[in-house]
């Protein structure tokens, strides 16, 4: 008689171990895969750091070899196009591109995870500025490959997804900016203007806070173009609203081209790892919940200067990523934490339970509820901290020009020099990236290496 | 408490599970290649096969051939110009541009000459006959045969979108324009319009 309860706790405490054992299996294999995404950022970020984006290509490549996961394909995506390689970076943001779509709608399962084990377990489909920067770059990748219709089609493809997105679309406003010289490039000045138009509207709503304030040269162009196109009454109440009475539009001219000058400065910021006891009401306790958080304040960017003939010109920033991370992350905080006080009080009932039956599987359960409580801190950490843009009037014909980063005390730290050909009444790219002065002590050893060779 | 609870971890383990048999291979099915295989809503071969069909058709049976032979007693040469991309898909042009040529040459009625840039390549390699090919076999340059028409157009796409829905409307225009002249001969249009919608939901 004695013996019946102990071998049904014994059998009850066998189960709920096996139970457990394979939870801890499945859920450890599962955490692998999504939460290190941090310290694959980190290391990733310090190759381009250090002036070695093929060391930080290598090993982005290496992550994600069936090519599902959205943030890998983005990373792989923007560091072929700083590595120059424009039409394999298409190919991996069109990958993900699919995969976006293909998270489209609420996922059950997912959802379900995110309340019981951790945030990772969500898809992650990139927040909507992400989403539009994709199409952005992918423009600048059919930009550089000289298919400026291909880029024409990424900003039309980018308009139906803003248009998904509702009543008030999400306009990015240096997407918009960069859809207007699309369209100016290709002669198509209605729809330019229109583009200029939603992109001074977005950086005049949302200046200042997501956005950097409205770029004096989309203001020249905005007025350009309504002078262009016979509009004198809006082209007057936007001259007044700029303050810029002087401003008098330059004409159209067969003898000159523009130069656009785009400016990749820094990296984005990156998300963090905090853990803070929260009391829950619920289960009278307070309980340990995980969520991201961007622990280091704005970095300091290096200057960009751009020199052509013999003259000098800064850049303006059109895109400020970094409080576009933070804004966005902001926004997502209300959300992140009622799911992690869900979890957290999913995770209390769990190890209680198991407590009740063995201490053992209380231990186990506890355990797994830690190492499982992971914040989610996937983001597209390989986008640049500010985009600056410059566009110049230039003589048909070949220029030198020359692009030097400049630090806080004035002091050059790196040259890109670059040769352009300028056609009549067309814009001629020059996009870069840059994080750090590429080490020329490597180029020496080179060098060297070659120089024993011989 | 507790069967709530022992629900969570039998969850937890069940999704754990879907999880890894979502690694699975994939399955091939061989199809014929015009049966309608409609995946994202995006462009597709099916798209491409309406418009070769439709624009085949209606060049064929149209006046400007007729009078071309009567006026000229042979059959028109063309050249294909450039079809725009002015959609909001990245669209293969040329697909249905090669549909179409070949059966207009299958047809008989009209010659095509190369386009620009097969002619660099057919060129370096006459070039080349001149130095090394055999007298009797060496072709020479300046024989080219020059083209009547030209055949330009573009594919423009509207979209309208709510979340979760799209109705995707695509216009395709085909011109020949005659050279020299620059007269338009022929327009030929073909529009597709399809609805996508799709799943709030996933697993």
């Amino acid at each position: 008689m004695l013996n019946k309860p102990t071998s049904l706790i014994k059998k009850h405490w066998y189960n709920n171990q096996t139970l457990k054992i394979a939870l801890i299996v499945c859920v450890g294999s599962l955490v692998q895969s999504c939460a290190s995404y941090g310290s694959h950022a980190t290391s990733m970020r310090g190759g381009l750091l250090a002036g070695h984006a093929e060391a930080s290509l290598a090993i982005a490549e290496e992550k994600d070899k069936q090519q599902k996961e959205v943030i890998s394909s983005l990373d792989k995506g923007m560091l072929r196009r700083i590595t120059n390689d424009y039409s394999g970076s298409n190919q991996i943001l069109e990958v993900a591109k699919h995969e976006i779509e293909a998270l489209h709608g609420v996922s059950i399962t997912e959802n379900l995870a995110s309340v019981t084990i951790n945030e990772t377990l969500r898809g992650y489909e990139g927040d909507p500025y992400e989403q539009l920067l994709l199409h952005a770059y992918m423009a600048m990748n059919y930009i550089q490959l000289g298919q400026i219709d291909g880029a024409r089609v990424e900003m039309l493809q980018a308009n139906v997804k803003m248009m998904e997105w509702g009543e008030e679309p999400e306009e990015d406003a240096f997407l918009r900016y960069l859809e207007g010289i699309i369209y100016e490039s290709l002669g198509e000045f209605d729809s330019a203007l229109i583009s200029y138009r939603k992109a001074y509207i977005v950086y005049k709503e949302k200046g200042g806070n997501q956005y950097p304030p409205a770029p004096v040269a989309l203001k020249k162009d905005l007025l350009r173009l309504l002078a262009w196109q016979g509009l004198q009454s809006e082209y007057k109440s936007y001259k007044k609203e700029f303050g810029m009475a002087d401003y008098s539009p330059v004409k159209q001219n067969k003898d000159f081209g523009e130069l656009v000058v785009i400016l990749n400065n820094g990296l984005a910021p990156i998300r963090s790892e905090t853990a803070i006891p929260i009391f829950s009401s619920e289960v009278q306790q307070n309980l340990r919940v995980a969520f991201p958080i961007y622990k280091y304040p704005k970095q300091n960017l290096f200057s960009p200067q751009v020199t052509v003939n013999q003259k000098q010109y800064s850049l303006e920033t059109v895109e400020d990523v970094d409080a576009l991370a933070r804004y966005s992350l902001e926004q997502a905080m209300p959300g992140i934490m009622l799911r992690a006080t869900a979890r957290a009080v999913v995770k209390y009932n769990t190890q209680h339970t198991a407590q009740e039956n063995s201490s053992i599987a209380g231990l186990l359960m506890t355990v797994t509820n830690l190492i499982t409580e992971r914040a989610d801190t996937r983001s597209w950490t390989t986008l640049p901290q500010e985009i600056q843009l410059k566009r110049i009037l230039l003589p048909v014909g070949e220029h030198q020009l020359q692009i030097k980063m400049l630090n806080v005390a004035g002091n050059v730290v790196d040259i890109m020099d670059e040769k352009v050909v300028i056609k009549s009444q067309q814009p001629s790219f020059v996009i870069k990236h840059w994080n750090a002065p590429v080490p020329k002590k490597i180029k020496i050893i080179a060098d060297k290496q070659a120089a024993n060779k011989n | 408490m507790k069967s709530y609870t022992l629900r969570a971890s039998q969850l937890v383990i069940t999704l754990g599970l879907l999880f890894l048999i979502s690694g699975c291979n994939p399955t091939v099915t061989r199809v014929e290649t015009d049966s309608v295989t409609d995946l994202s809503g995006n462009w597709n071969d099916t798209d491409s096969r309406l418009v070769a069909q439709e624009m085949i058709q209606d060049v064929l049976s149209r006046s400007w051939l007729s009078k071309f032979n009567r006026d000229q007693g042979k059959a028109p040469t063309v050249i294909v110009g450039t079809v725009r991309n002015l959609s909001h898909e990245h669209i293969n042009t040329r697909t249905f541009v090669a549909d179409m040529e070949r059966e207009l040459i299958n047809s008989g009625e009209v010659e095509f000459v190369a386009s620009a840039d097969d002619r660099k390549e057919v060129r370096s390699e006459v070039k080349e006959q001149d130095l090394h090919a055999s007298e009797e076999t060496r072709k020479a340059m300046g024989n080219e045969v020059g083209a009547d028409f030209m055949l330009q157009g573009s594919i423009n796409s509207i979209v309208d979108a709510v979340s979760g829905e799209q109705a995707r409307f695509y216009q395709i225009d085909l011109t020949l324009i005659e050279l020299g002249t620059n007269r338009k001969v022929w327009l030929g249009q073909k529009k597709i319009k399809k609805t996508v919608e799709k799943g709030g939901f996933r697993l």
